[in-house]
């Protein structure tokens, strides 16, 4: 379970050019729930991510995951219970290294790592089975360094890397708004098997409205650093890409486009 | 001409094994620049400083009569406290890792100073590692060669196992990216520190070995040994690559014999030695230029300012 409790973040404060990018925001995201946040740009969609991840300290406000308090742990000690997908493929690997070292730096996230042999029979062969589960071939390029995959092929890896050893907290910040629209759905498609097979508690923020539509939960809409409108239940099943732009202060085609209504 | 290159020969084959102990002792430098400038994209010039400070820390603890594995083990650790104070002051106060480097190796010479209280210290005639070499008669170049080559070889073989650990895999992933590393939960912090430390340790352990082999120790003794460790480990890397570990480990080994017998080639040949950190120097320009050069200028050629090439 996820609550964020009256988080404020302000930036520049005191200055002419000063944005409040949370403003007093609570949410809270129930055990395996998948939650989809929408919301135009400068909502505090990212400041929110960066918050619950830890790369971002709050002004104010707290951060539970499970009930634990952990609004002043540094994120290297919050990622024993956070996986991470960003925008950016590249963000997310670590380019020089191999596919089964990057598989081991996951594998390794919430444990504490020894001077035992990192890539050892038993993990390659368990890395060839969670690749497989791609259908991209990339079980068969474990020793490949990951500068040399495509985007698609690094954000899927990502995606496998972040869903591996069940997280009690999954973050996907536009994880597919990098890609083209048939490696975006392929990873779509990975995202949600995992989602549903894992249980897993997902933030997942998105400008594609469709995909806020299709899947997950509940859709949460920021606006100006706080919640300004939530949908769950049957209303969400109900939902269509036009009702949700219509949400929208500035309405733009673009979303509609991109939302291939 | 055949004159002058008969006499190059001989005078070069002569200084061979000098030359050979000579790499064998500073490829240990050339592994304290390896790690932080390839393994941690952290571009440190701590070594100009931790290399006079193990020397010196060396030669004082011999002249003190302290033994000489003891007075090796005593400057390791010295310069990776001081390597763990460029790490500190860059994480702490966000100081670019170049000038970090040279704030610390700027102190480390008036610390070198006070260390020794003189600019220079001789051990001559003392106990050193290289009297405990097998088979050979003790004070031959043969007996640096063994010692240094032994020792070299043993961190060669730790720092490839380590390397493929859980804890060095994680350390190789702070240098690759540092922001998923610390996503993965890893301390950026903590691997930096250990890292740079960890290199300027190895600086500090060739400088304990020169004062050994040489017999003194001088503060002055670092002066130019970063260029020189940068155009050994570029050669190396040309020689056996860096796609993985094990290549990227033996690089600063390989890098080193093939630098100092180049050295000692131009000496032989009547290079005058004031003029060799001029040659040094046009040579790694000439290395970093090299992938510029052939893209060409101009049309779709480098943007007015570039990233550093590091």
């Amino acid at each position: 379970m996820l609550e964020i409790r009256s988080a404020r973040k302000v930036f520049y404060a005191g200055q002419p050019d000063e944005k409040v990018a949370l403003d007093n925001l609570d949410l809270t995201l129930q055990t395996g729930e998948f939650g989809v946040v929408i919301g135009s740009n400068g909502a505090g969609k990212s400041t929110m991510l960066n918050a619950v991840s830890g790369a971002l300290p709050l002004d104010s406000g707290q951060i539970a995951i499970n009930g634990d308090d952990v609004t002043d742990t540094p994120v290297h000690k919050r990622a024993k219970r956070i996986a991470r997908v960003f925008q950016d493929p590249m963000l997310g690997t670590a380019a020089s290294m191999t596919v089964a070292e990057n598989m081991l730096l996951a594998d390794l996230r919430s444990t504490d790592r020894t001077l035992a042999r990192g890539l050892n029979a038993k993990r390659l062969a368990d890395y060839k089975d969670r690749l497989a589960a791609l259908g991209l071939g990339l079980e068969n390029r474990l020793d490949t360094k990951v500068e040399l995959l495509s985007g698609g092929q690094r954000q899927s890896l990502s995606l496998i890397m972040a869903v591996g050893g069940s997280p009690d907290l999954l973050l996907l910040d536009e994880h597919t708004a990098a890609l083209d629209p048939r490696t975006a759905d392929l990873v779509m498609q990975a995202t949600v098997r995992a989602v549903d097979t894992f249980k897993l508690t997902t933030l997942m923020v998105t400008h594609n409205m469709a995909h806020a539509v299709d899947y997950g939960h509940r859709v949460i809409m920021l606006d100006a650093g706080r919640v300004k409108l939530e949908i769950g239940g049957d209303e969400k099943a109900n939902v269509t890409v036009a009702k949700l732009v219509d949400h929208f202060a500035v309405k733009t085609d673009a979303m509609m486009l991109g939302a291939g209504a | 001409m055949m004159e002058f290159i008969s006499s190059t020969f001989t005078s070069y084959v002569a200084l061979v094994p000098v030359t050979l102990s000579q790499s064998f002792i500073l490829a240990f430098v050339v592994m304290g620049i390896m790690i932080p400038f390839r393994t941690l994209q952290f571009p440190d010039l701590t070594s100009e400083g931790a290399y006079p400070l193990g020397g010196c820390v060396c030669g004082v603890l011999i002249a003190a009569g302290v033994n000489p594995a003891l007075a090796i083990v005593a400057a390791l650790a010295c310069g990776f406290l001081a390597g763990c104070c460029t790490a500190l002051i860059h994480l702490r106060f966000r100081i670019h890792t170049l000038l970090a480097g040279i704030l610390m190796m700027t102190m480390l010479y008036s610390i070198n100073l006070r260390i020794m209280g003189k600019s220079n210290l001789s051990i001559f005639g003392s106990d050193t590692v290289y009297n405990w070499a097998p088979f050979v008669t003790p004070g031959f170049p043969v007996s640096k060669i063994i010692i240094a080559g032994l020792i070299g070889a043993g961190v060669f073989l730790a720092l490839n196992w380590f390397f493929k650990t859980e804890k060095g895999t994680a350390l190789r992933a702070v240098g690759s990216n540092p922001a998923m590393a610390e996503a993965q939960g890893i301390s950026v912090w903590v691997s930096t520190i250990i890292g740079v430390g960890l290199a300027s340790g190895f600086s500090a352990t060739s400088g304990a070995l020169m004062v050994q082999a040489q017999g003194f120790a001088d503060v002055n003794m670092g002066l130019g040994i970063l260029i020189n460790g940068l155009a050994a480990l570029m050669i190396g890397e040309a020689v056996v690559g860096k796609q993985s570990v094990w290549r990227q480990l033996l690089a600063p080994f390989v890098g080193a014999i093939i630098y100092y017998q180049l050295v000692s080639l131009c000496l032989a040949a009547g290079m005058p030695p004031p003029d060799l950190k001029l040659a040094t120097g046009l040579f790694v320009l000439a290395m970093l230029a090299l992938p510029s050069l052939k893209r060409g200028r101009g049309a779709g050629g480098t943007p007015a300012r570039e990233k550093f090439r590091e």
